[in-house]
């Protein structure tokens, strides 16, 4: 453990020195319960979440707070279905519903974050200082929000000042080194609030694996600054201006003699004008700027230049959108609205644009009082790859008071990024070449003019038709069961089947043995399981949640060739082969097929403290293909099974103060080998002074 | 008279059917062989400051006939590092050696035990043009290379099928490429079964 005595110690001495001089002790205006909780990710319209067609959750502020969540990251593992994985240079991407990270929209006040360099978007980056709620609608969600929401969509929804001058102070010092701080004010009066929000982040990174140059996480730290403005010119027309500013600095080391950084900066602004016209009539006018930086340096150890590579993305986006509620029992809300984005990269054979209207409309009924149908669909006109119309429908039947039948079907796409239409590189040690499927038609011929190319193994013709986004259908079955008030039950089957999944494959070979790697649409994968989710309240002071989740995640190729005997292993590398069955294909890596989690809360309220305890399970899972025949079967090695125990304890003081300890991973759960983002045991002290 | 008759048909219908149950043939076919064979080296070089790297070393010479390696034209298949040549066809590089035979492999899916007849129509020889008839490169031939770990392992499931320089026919299943099948050991040592039918012309094994 790295936790610095010494800092530990200035940090309390200053929080009980802040604990002294606090005299004026204000009301506390939190304590106001939410009698029904809302979201608006699943319908883009304030919705009840308890009477939603979709499989949907939401986290709450409390509950982020009472387990002292830093990043995004931390929380989201913490919940039924959902897992980080490490992506290669530390980025952690979420899978969901056991899709991989690519395949989830995240959103941040219902507008993207940008910036998936190799298709993961590291959730690490977004902290939940000023987080209001997070919002998750499972299932594929392109109807509405297009490319990406194609497992799902996870929405953060921010934090809006209280009325008057308001804000709070929150510090977080924990093993690692790590240190975290964030300031929140807020302002508002009638017409017009304000919000700022500021967040430093840092930490000395961790190593796993002492024997090499490297750290498993490189020191870091990282800034976020955000403000927002809204203001009502009058009851019917409101402006909400927004700001984000996110920046990291990273060492990077690739061996003992290559050191460098790596950098990121990434803004965003959001303008949204509304206005009601009338209590049927509303309409929004948003626009949408972000950018997305990373560049990163290799030094030699003479502090000459080895290698540099960098990153630039930028998205626009303008959207006018309507809402019309004929009546109480229905509403439509209707959208028309233009994506460009650019990019500009190393090794790429141009800079690309991508330049994508679309227009998409949704009707939300209540034919009777039991029942509820959602009709929506959306069009995607794309520049670069064919265009994309995403239906879908859901439906929810309310049995009886406590119990509801639900189910949708949802079309989702995801677009292929920019690396895999333009990439053109070739490794310079080695001397393979990776070209993006739009960049092989001017790219093979001048490798042929340069006499570098030995054969062709995919004729250029084959790259006429356009690359097609890799797309899904998904089906979702649940029931809402409530048997008494304290006890919720929701049950979710889920199925995926995903196709045209773009993988790369030899299109040439060189002159020098080595050969040109192109994509192309080729698998089709399915995922399917079970998701229960269970929350019993027995008294006002004490909370018991758990959830489960069962996923079989396996590509149809894969599962054929099993079927059909095509797949061999051997017990020991060097003993003889023998055939594998269908049941011994285990499926896609990374995917284990049970998770679960158990959460207890516990309100001391004479005391002013609460207390709980979480635990997180995940059932054994491949990383790789370990005996060589390019399947993960069950004769493959494991990354083996674990748990994770967390608890926190927060206790409030004078109202206003809030002191918190916690331990994360309280058995100190490491696997060095495989798992490089479970950094070990993790013991923290937390300050919170609200104002 | 007619009870001798009777006796001696008797006699000759007993000789014949009694023959016919164990050997219809005039000459006994022979044992098919299964053998094993350990650390056969086919060590090669590679000078990497020419662009393509320059490969140098010996083509070991196996003989299924004899079940060892041989420096004479009886040669049937022939290792160097992770490359295997047919004693048939063409060659495809001048530093193999002459292909005198008429030998002609393929690989085939299955286990060494599945594999009970030869597919003749899958045989093909090594040629100048086409290539090598047990093609080289990761996933493409008998072995898959780790580029993080630089493993060369065998992948499960292929065994190669020879007709061999004489005309007999025989299955081989590689199991390892490394010295006493201990991948941190030095690499280009063959350890492979094989299973060998000395009868002439048998597709069967």
């Amino acid at each position: 453990m790295s936790l610095n005595k010494n800092k530990t110690l200035i940090y309390f001495t200053l929080f009980l020195s802040c604990v002294g001089f606090s005299q004026e002790v204000k009301t506390d205006s939190t304590k106001t319960e939410q009698l029904e909780d809302v979201i608006v990710t699943a319908t883009r319209t304030v919705r009840q979440l308890s009477s939603l067609p979709l499989p949907a959750q939401i986290i709450s502020k409390k509950e982020i707070q009472s387990v002292n969540s830093l990043r995004l990251s931390d929380i989201l593992n913490e919940q039924t279905g959902l897992i980080t994985v490490p992506d290669f240079g530390g980025g952690e991407g979420i899978q969901l519903q056991g899709l991989d990270s690519q395949y989830t929209l995240i959103l941040i006040d219902g507008v993207p974050l940008i910036g998936r360099s190799a298709g993961t978007l590291d959730i690490s980056r977004v902290t939940v200082g000023n987080i209001k709620q997070i919002e998750i609608v499972k299932g594929a969600s392109s109807s509405l929000y297009g490319s990406e929401a194609l497992g799902g969509v996870i929405n953060i929804i921010t934090e809006k000042p209280k009325y008057g001058f308001n804000g709070d102070l929150n510090s977080r010092v924990g093993s690692f080194n790590t240190y975290d701080n964030s300031l929140n004010l807020g302002y508002r009066k009638k017409k017009f609030s304000i919000s700022t929000f500021v967040n430093s982040f840092n930490s000395d990174g961790y190593d796993l694996n002492e024997s090499d140059a490297l750290n498993t996480v490189e020191p870091f730290n990282n800034q976020i600054f955000n403000t927002k403005l809204n203001y009502n010119f009058n009851d019917a027309t409101s402006l909400l201006l927004s700001g984000r500013y996110y920046t990291q600095n990273q060492d990077y080391v690739a061996s003992e003699d290559l050191k460098g950084e790596s950098d990121i900066n990434e803004w965003n602004t959001h303008l949204k004008l509304k206005h009601k016209y009338s209590e049927k009539w509303s309409s929004y006018f948003e626009f949408y700027a972000t950018r997305y930086k990373a560049d990163e340096y290799l030094n030699n150890p003479d502090n000459s230049r080895f290698s540099e590579s960098d990153f630039n993305q930028l998205l626009l986006r303008p959207e006018i959108r309507a809402t019309y509620s004929p009546n109480k029992k229905s509403a439509f809300i209707g959208g028309l609205g233009w994506n460009h984005e650019t990019l500009k990269r190393t090794d790429f054979s141009k800079e690309p644009e991508f330049n994508s209207p679309y227009a998409y409309l949704q009707y939300d009924t209540h034919p009777t009082e039991k029942i509820n149908i959602i009709l929506g669909a959306r069009f995607d006109n794309h520049s670069e790859y064919k265009s994309q119309f995403s239906p879908k429908v859901a439906l929810r039947y309310k049995l009886s008071d406590k119990i509801a039948v639900k189910g949708s079907v949802g079309y989702g796409y995801k677009a292929p990024d920019f690396r895999q239409l333009y990439f053109d590189f070739t490794n310079a040690t080695v001397g393979y070449t990776v070209l993006g499927y739009n960049a092989v038609s001017t790219a093979i011929p001048q490798l042929e003019e340069e006499g570098q190319i030995a054969n062709i193994v995919v004729p250029i013709s084959e790259f006429d038709n356009e690359l097609k986004p890799e797309n899904s259908v998904s089906f979702n079955v649940g029931i809402d069961y409530n048997p008494i008030t304290s006890i919720k039950l929701n049950f979710n089957a889920f199925r995926n089947n995903i196709n045209d999944l773009i993988d790369t494959r030899v299109i040439a070979n060189k002159t020098n043995g080595q050969n040109v790697f192109s994509y192309y649409n080729v698998h089709k994968v399915y995922t399917q399981g079970l998701e229960l989710n269970t929350s019993w309240k027995p008294s006002n002071n004490l909370k018991i949640s758990g959830g489960y989740q069962l996923l079989f995640a396996k590509e149809k190729e894969a599962e054929d060739a099993f079927k059909n005997g095509n797949v061999y292993a051997r017990l020991t590398p060097s003993s003889s082969s023998f055939q594998l069955k269908k049941q011994d294909y285990f499926g896609l890596y990374n995917r284990s097929r049970h998770m679960g989690n158990l959460k207890v809360f516990y309100e001391f309220t004479k005391l002013d403290l609460d207390a709980n305890i979480r635990g997180t399970y995940r059932s054994k899972y491949g990383l790789y293909d370990t005996n060589g025949n390019t399947y993960l079967d069950t004769y493959d090695d494991f990354v083996k099974r674990y748990t994770i125990w967390d608890l926190a304890i927060n206790k409030t003081l004078f109202k206003n103060y809030t002191l918190g300890f916690g331990i994360d991973n309280v058995l100190n759960f490491r696997d060095t080998q495989n798992i490089s983002n479970i950094s070990g045991r993790i013991i923290y002290g937390k300050l919170n002074i609200q104002f | 008279m007619k009870t001798i008759k009777f006796l001696t048909l008797t006699a000759l219908f007993i000789g014949f059917t009694s023959c016919s149950s164990d050997d219809d043939n005039s000459t006994p076919l022979l044992e098919i062989e299964t053998q094993t064979i350990s650390n056969l080296q086919a060590t090669q070089s590679a000078d990497y400051s020419t662009n393509p790297a320059t490969i140098t070393g010996d083509y070991i010479k196996f003989s299924f006939e004899t079940g060892a390696t041989t420096t004479g034209d009886n040669w049937d298949i022939a290792f160097r590092g992770s490359t295997i040549l047919v004693n048939g066809g063409t060659a495809t590089a001048d530093d193999q050696p002459e292909r005198t035979g008429n030998a002609s492999v393929y690989l085939a899916t299955g286990t060494l035990a599945e594999i009970s007849t030869v597919n003749e129509t899958s045989l093909a020889q090594d040629d100048a043009t086409n290539g090598l008839a047990i093609t080289t490169g990761s996933g493409n031939g008998w072995y898959n290379y780790d580029s993080t770990t630089h493993i060369i392992s065998p992948i499960a499931g292929k065994v190669i099928v020879v007709k061999t320089n004489n005309g007999m026919y025989a299955k081989l299943e590689i199991l390892s490429y490394y010295k006493d099948t201990d991948t941190a050991s030095d690499s280009q040592y063959y350890t492979f079964n094989y299973v060998y039918n000395p009868n002439e012309g048998v597709t069967t094994f």
